[in-house]
């Protein structure tokens, strides 16, 4: 954590922000309430710490920007969370960094590999599972395991044992053209594994799986990162990107709006805890009294369940409100501003 | 740093030919070349016993012209547009690999289909029509089977150019059909031109050809086979409709196998311009 000071460039009062290097800080000005961002610097011996470096990124189709201006990092031995709704620019951005697409400006640098120049270095590292992924219909596991470990240069005879990781053994001498989507996927994480990539770029890796199947890649991820390995997966189960990364960027229309940790991202959005309290008798209305506290984003009732989105420290006043008017309250529950709250809010706010 | 690295070819290639050599269509195909000719055979030795290998050859031309570019088709239509609909070309090009290896992989790949193919199926009926007429004019014939595998190539290297350059496979299919009747209308086209510049039926059935007729042969890789394959059993004269006319200086040996090398090479490189700015 570093310490840093700024100048508001609109009203030139000076700041004072804290974050790591490479972080980007969303803030307000305190006197012009100006809302901008500022982005740590990365000291050079930090900035052999960054896996994946992107820096103003432009992907442009026909008309369209896919993508437009992107920069962010992805450090070391983390897991990152790369969300957005559907048309954001996810896959774009991730095909950019394998250099399945060309860029209109930009660079991409993968271990410290530029992707443009050094494209074949930068890809060495690297584990990828596609969103849509497909193999040879007529090739085995067990084939089309030897052809990416021999395209790698890694000995085949890890094969046998990330078939069995992935649990395809009994399927190992049906063509891929007999598989179901989830076998498909099943292999695409096993083809991701050869070779131990320092990285993983996983687009959508639990998508066409069942619930076992899904915990297992979860599992795994975890698993992958504890070893070492940088993992960044685009999802659209919020939940299951807020359980397992260090940090998040939100992407919405090709723009980065935000990148930081879950719990920063909902500190700076001011997204404030719900309180859930269940009361006898409720029957779906919001008692009067409530009504008249202040400080409350939201009230709203359904069946025996108030729920409320206000500051802690208003918590207190409502439950004794609640309890001098005479109501008899049975449980209360915080919970916590999630991921899926601040994406919303980000996207729905881009929006307007 | 490399700039090309074959060992990666190499594996592109022995992953294609694992998973095509076992396309239905491709087995189909090879069955049928067995079948006439030893269909042709019988029938240029009139029904009583096999032909020789000349007359087969001269008989089956046509057909044979029609089928090598159909497997050629079939085999490298969709090997780039449709992987890269599909998402296996994403993968493979994830892993650290050039374009070009995976371009010059996949010809090599789907060409020794089309050389195992051409093997079996000529190399068989040669088998049967030597060990009943004997092998008279066995040069010729294994003069036909390199030029039919070079026509398969020119075909191969037509089709991935055209997959290189098509976004979807669907469209894919669509330049496969205009390149497979590019070859079988060329050939009325020509007479049109033909005869709407003065040309008619007699100067054909005389000889009395221009030359820009026979010139224009060599925007056909199919008739460009076949005059090649006459020229490799030592034809001088082309027999048709009962006239003889003789095949002109300009189409010599040498000029035949340039011409077969520019077909080969030109989309070639046109495939890998577009292969390499394509976006997958």
């Amino acid at each position: 954590m570093v310490s840093k000071k700024i100048i508001c460039p609109s009203c030139k009062t000076q700041m004072t922000i804290h974050g790591d290097p490479g972080e980007k800080i969303i803030l307000s000005c305190t006197n012009c309430k100006k809302k901008g961002y500022f982005v740590i610097p990365i000291p050079n011996s930090v900035s052999n710490s960054i896996s994946i470096e992107i820096n103003n990124l432009i992907k442009i189709y026909k008309d369209v920007r896919a993508v437009d201006n992107i920069s962010f990092n992805v450090r070391k031995k983390e897991i990152f969370g790369f969300l957005g709704p559907n048309g954001a620019g996810k896959t774009t951005t991730i095909k950019a960094m394998l250099g399945l697409i060309h860029v209109n400006s930009g660079t991409i640098k993968i271990n410290g590999f530029n992707m443009k120049k050094d494209n074949i270095k930068a890809k060495e590292k690297i584990g990828y599972l596609p969103e849509k992924v497909s193999f040879y219909e007529n090739l085995t596991p067990v084939q089309t395991l030897n052809f990416f470990c021999e395209l790698k240069g890694v000995d085949k005879s890890i094969v046998p044992s990330l078939i069995k990781e992935v649990g395809l053994e009994d399927a190992m001498n049906r063509k891929v053209g007999t598989f179901s989507k989830g076998m498909v996927q099943l292999l695409g994480i096993a083809q991701a594994m050869i070779g131990n990539p320092s990285i993983y770029i996983l687009d959508e890796p639990t998508v066409g799986l069942d619930a076992r199947w899904v915990r297992y890649i979860r599992e795994k991820i975890k698993m992958l990162n504890e070893h070492g390995a940088t993992v960044i997966f685009s999802s659209h189960i919020l939940s299951e990107v807020e359980t397992l990364c260090n940090r998040v960027a939100i992407i919405n229309k090709g723009k980065l709006i935000a990148e930081d940790t879950v719990a920063n991202l909902n500190k700076y959005l001011r997204i404030k805890p719900r309180i859930e309290i269940s009361i006898d008798g409720l029957d779906g209305k919001v008692p009067k009294i409530i009504e008249k506290i202040k400080g409350l984003d939201s009230v709203n009732a359904k069946g025996n369940i108030l729920s409320v989105t206000c500051d802690s420290h208003v918590r207190s006043r409502i439950i004794s409100s609640l309890e001098d008017a005479g109501f008899k309250i049975v449980n209360i529950k915080t919970i916590e501003p999630s991921l899926e709250d601040a994406f919303v809010k980000l996207i729905e706010g881009d929006t307007k | 740093m490399k700039m090309f690295n074959p060992r990666a070819m190499y594996v592109v290639a022995k992953k294609e030919f694992l998973d095509n050599i076992r396309n239905k269509w491709v087995i189909l195909l090879t069955f049928l070349f067995v079948l006439i000719i030893v269909i042709f055979s019988y029938a240029a030795g009139s029904g009583e016993t096999f032909g020789d290998m000349q007359n087969t050859v001269f008989g089956l031309l046509g057909i044979t012209s029609i089928l090598i570019p159909l497997i050629a088709i079939i085999l490298g239509f969709s090997t780039i547009s449709g992987e890269a609909e599909s998402g296996a070309l994403y993968v493979v090009l994830s892993y650290p690999v050039r374009r070009i290896e995976v371009l010059l992989g996949k010809l090599l790949g789907l060409g020794s289909v089309i050389i195992v193919s051409i093997f079996i199926g000529f190399g068989l009926g040669g088998v049967v029509i030597a060990s009943t007429v004997g092998p008279e004019s066995w040069v010729g014939y294994i003069g036909f089977i390199f030029l039919s595998i070079f026509l398969g190539f020119i075909y191969l290297s037509l089709s991935i150019c055209i997959s290189s350059f098509c976004k979807r496979r669907i469209t894919s299919i669509g330049g496969g059909i205009l390149v497979f009747f590019w070859g079988m209308i060329y050939g009325t086209i020509l007479m049109a031109i033909l005869f709407a510049t003065g040309g008619g039926i007699e100067d054909l059935m005389t000889g009395d050809i221009p030359e820009w007729f026979f010139q224009s042969v060599v925007f056909s890789p199919g008739d460009l086979h076949q005059t090649a394959v006459q020229r490799a059993f030592g034809v001088e004269t082309i027999e048709a409709m009962g006239f003889s006319i003789a095949i002109p200086e300009f189409l010599s040996t040498v000029n035949l196998i340039i011409f077969h090398i520019i077909w080969f090479l030109v989309p070639l490189i046109l495939a890998y311009y577009f292969f390499k700015k394509r976006d997958i």
